[in-house]
């Protein structure tokens, strides 16, 4: 595309997005999607599902504008709560809590909401241009990847995942394997076989992500402080500056730097994208950390790369769903919905027979993520002070807010059953210091990898040969091993070391 | 809304409770109160796309709102088993594709009778044909015949999942033109299309393939369908190409519970088969690629019927299986 053109189509597209009742359905998108993203539990999907039907007396641009506004806007949202109680409420956001909610309990939550906001806008900003830019070449490269090479970038990913905890390595695979292991519950893909659903139906259709991530961190955390009257003052430092100071700020801008670069690329992938984007930010980080021990322990660049990574995804997610009609995530199945509901079947045509729609939803993406900016960097101060609510209280909200968000997803109540037991799990896990982010990180990218697995083996007429003779999916193995590698030769080293001393 | 309907539900339960006198007075005056339609998919799929529009436009008939609430899950076994365990008052209806009712109770211990509902109208069928990667040389439905014979098990086939209707398409096609297909089952027909457009599968057999169709990247070889595609008038009918009886129709309807009063019933089936017949109804199907057929109640359970051996026979013959 020509640059002349470029400007011209983000000039219609801004014609578009800049009119006052656009303008209003992007900041009503956005504002709804932080207030959900605060919300534990109530995610974008199940807003964007009660609100659809509220769309269709809108014009097509004025929904689209305001469905895409819950989405990013969710994604501003979600990392408050991971920082501020520990909860992801999204997949994208479980490596923020990691060293967001470390920082929150030394009383830096100020720093991390504004450098995770920040950043957040940053990588939105890069992408949108992406989008705008080069979204049919981005398209192009997406398809690369076959069944196979999907299969060996989930292998790597789950290597990776391993990388994240903190304390023992014999323990983190031993989560990730339980994670995977959560994950086969419900109906196999390709026989219909139902595995570990003891005829529960609300199992057939696999164990749902949000159930296990509230249990296992949430309501494992608010256990564990109401348990122990010392944890229970969420801040036990005293509050420090709201505001990053000049090292944070100098501390960020590599991770957010290379948490857009990675985010974006994972963003045009189906499935994992955001997910693998964020823990990937957050594994590069500590890998070329020189402190990397200290990750965990509230480190801002574990903050600030994840959060810029899942932005960033959460932009280029947009780009199979507008060029080929692809959605990447249930989210994008929502907005393909609500585009079809206006006539409009998404694919390679919207661009040429509707420009006016396809700029001006990109363009106001970019205005969105500005008044989120906006929106959300006052709002801080609010959000620490919400910490000095007493725990007693803020505990019993927290769970509320957890079972309606649950229930919202399918209304299930068995769903917040789930929540209870899981939370039960992750106390358990707790006290035996195992860490729940390789436990859902496997749970994630486990199915996942045995679908694509079996699925490039009946591509391939049953020849295994085909995930080495791709060159991506060689890469991705190699790289694979070599991590794996490195991960087990200091333990093994250690262990020696162990006996000789003995 | 949330809480309206709750209301409205509570009120439900604490008028069946003790008023049977009143009942005949309540079929006549239906609806009086908010109508639920339960959709036993997640939201954004294509009941969704079929039945919210329908939901709006009976909303505006009757003067009561005909709320749309997803129930997912188990195939869309979830949601079906809600409605039929749902007060028969004309309250609580189901929006449902035919996989629900005529092909989900031949493979798997349903917890419902399907063959109880009571069917109201037919919302819709969904229209579209087998189509196959540009890249793969088959132009026509004969071509592409041609070269499954001459390759046999070459070509795959992406499905929107084991035992969708899709799929049954696939094994309706092998068996009828005898040849061999590979049938790569998907979790939906987005995460096959993803693969379609690469040549990593070569065939599918959905909505969601027509505007790349239109756009050149895949050939459209036939339609499922008694009637040609508006959009492809040259595109000819399986029927045509010698193969009747043969399209495994997607089709959609509004069913009730089982109980639910024939009065009731056939008072929505007249509102429905005039709205059919409008254009305002009829460009709204079809900007989803969708076509309206027009059925009273028993020619309904006749169809139903009808579907529902034949998908039998396919499944057995084809031997499709789950668990």
């Amino acid at each position: 595309m020509a640059l002349g053109d470029l400007f011209s189509n983000l000039a219609l597209g801004l014609s578009v997005a800049a009119t006052m009742q656009n303008l209003l359905y992007c900041l009503a998108g956005a504002v709804i999607g932080t207030a959900v993203g605060v919300l534990p539990g109530v995610g974008p999907v199940a807003t964007m599902a009660l609100l659809l039907p509220a769309t269709y007396a809108l014009p097509a641009e004025g929904a689209l504008i305001m469905l895409a506004g819950i989405y990013y806007g969710a994604q501003y949202g979600g990392s408050t709560t991971a920082i501020l109680v520990n909860l992801p409420g999204e997949s994208s956001s479980v490596v923020t809590t990691l060293d967001g909610y470390q920082m929150a309990r030394q009383g830096r939550a100020g720093p991390a909401l504004a450098i995770a906001a920040l950043g957040s806008f940053f990588a939105g900003c890069v992408a949108t241009v992406l989008i705008a830019a080069a979204a049919p070449p981005l398209t192009r490269l997406a398809q690369q990847f076959a069944p196979a090479d999907y299969f060996s970038l989930m292998v790597l990913g789950l290597v990776f995942s391993i990388v994240l905890a903190r304390g023992s390595i014999v323990k983190a695979f031993g989560m990730v394997f339980l994670g995977m292991l959560l994950g086969l519950v419900g109906t196999d893909v390709n026989t219909g076989n139902e595995r570990f659903t003891f005829g529960i139906s609300d199992l057939f259709d696999g164990l749902g992500f949000v159930p296990l991530a509230m249990g296992v961190f949430g309501i494992a955390e608010i256990i564990a402080n109401l348990t122990n009257p010392e944890r229970r003052d969420l801040v036990n430092a005293k509050v420090s500056n709201l505001w990053p100071t000049r090292e944070d700020f100098r501390r960020s801008r590599g991770p957010i730097l290379r948490g857009t670069a990675l985010g974006s690329i994972l963003g045009l992938l189906p499935g994992g994208g955001a997910v693998l984007g964020s823990f990937s930010a957050y594994t590069l980080e500590k890998r070329i950390s020189k402190t990397p021990e200290r990750f965990g322990t509230g480190m801002i660049e574990g903050v600030a790369g994840p959060e810029s990574a899942n932005n960033a995804a959460a932009q280029t997610s947009f780009i199979p769903m507008l060029t080929l009609g692809i959605p990447s995530n249930a989210v994008m199945a929502m907005m393909i919905g609500g585009m079809m509901v206006h006539g409009i079947i998404p694919g390679p045509q919207v661009m040429e027979q509707r420009p006016g729609l396809f700029w001006g939803m990109i363009v106001s993406m970019w205005l969105g993520n500005l008044m989120l900016v906006v929106l959300n960097l006052p709002m801080i101060g609010l959000w620490v002070r919400l910490l000095l609510v007493p725990y007693r209280l803020l505990a019993i909200a927290v769970l509320f807010f957890c079972c309606i968000g649950v229930y919202s997803l399918n209304n299930s109540a068995n769903e917040v059953l789930f929540i209870a037991i899981f939370g039960l799990l992750g106390y358990l896990l707790l006290k035996l210091d195992c860490e729940p982010a390789p436990l859902l990180l496997g749970f994630l990218l486990g199915p996942m990898m045995e679908v694509y697995m079996r699925r490039a083996m009946l591509l391939s007429r049953g020849d295994p040969w085909v995930f080495v003779q791709r060159p991506m999916s060689l890469t991705f193995l190699v790289l694979a091993l070599v991590l794996l590698l490195l991960i087990v030769m200091p333990a093994i080293r250690k262990g020696r070391e162990a006996a000789f001393q003995e | 809304m949330r809480r309206r309907e709750f209301l409205a539900m509570a009120g439900a339960t604490a008028v069946t409770g003790f008023s049977i006198p009143r009942a005949t007075a309540q079929v006549a005056n239906w609806p009086e109160r908010p109508v639920k339609c339960i959709i036993p998919y997640a939201p954004g799929g294509g009941s969704d796309l079929i039945g919210r529009p329908w939901a709006e436009a009976l909303s505006q008939v009757f003067g009561q709102q005909f709320v749309v609430e997803n129930r997912g899950g188990a195939g869309g076994m979830i949601g079906t088993e809600a409605v039929a365990k749902a007060a028969p008052d004309g309250y609580t209806l189901l929006a449902t594709p035919g996989a629900t009712l005529t092909v989900l109770p031949h493979l798997r211990k349903a917890p419902y009778d399907a063959t109880k509902f009571v069917p109201c109208g037919r919302t819709g069928d969904f229209v579209t044909g087998f189509s196959i990667n540009a890249q793969v040389g088959p132009k026509t439905f004969k071509e592409m015949v041609d070269y499954a014979k001459k390759n046999p098990g070459k070509l795959s086939y992406g499905s929107a999942g084991l035992a969708t209707a899709t799929h049954l398409r696939l094994e309706m096609l092998k068996y009828k033109a005898g040849i061999d297909i590979l049938h790569v089952p998907y979790r939906g027909s987005a995460d096959a299309l993803n693969d379609l457009l690469p040549n990593n599968v070569q065939m599918m057999n959905e909505i969601n393939n027509i505007p790349h169709v239109k756009a050149g990247k895949l050939h459209l070889l036939n339609i499922n369908d008694t009637q040609r595609h508006w959009d492809f008038p040259d595109i000819p009918t399986l029927t045509e190409l010698g193969h009747p009886d043969s399209d495994v129709p997607i089709w959609y309807s509004i069913q009730g519970p089982p109980g639910l009063p024939q009065e009731i019933a056939e008072k929505l089936n007249a509102a429905m088969v005039k709205l059919a017949q409008t254009d305002e109804m009829k460009s709204k199907l079809r900007a989803v690629s969708a076509s309206l057929p027009v059925q009273s109640t028993k020619e309904m359970a006749a169809f139903f019927a009808a579907d529902s051996q034949r998908n039998a026979e396919l499944i057995k013959a084809a031997k499709v299986k789950l668990e």
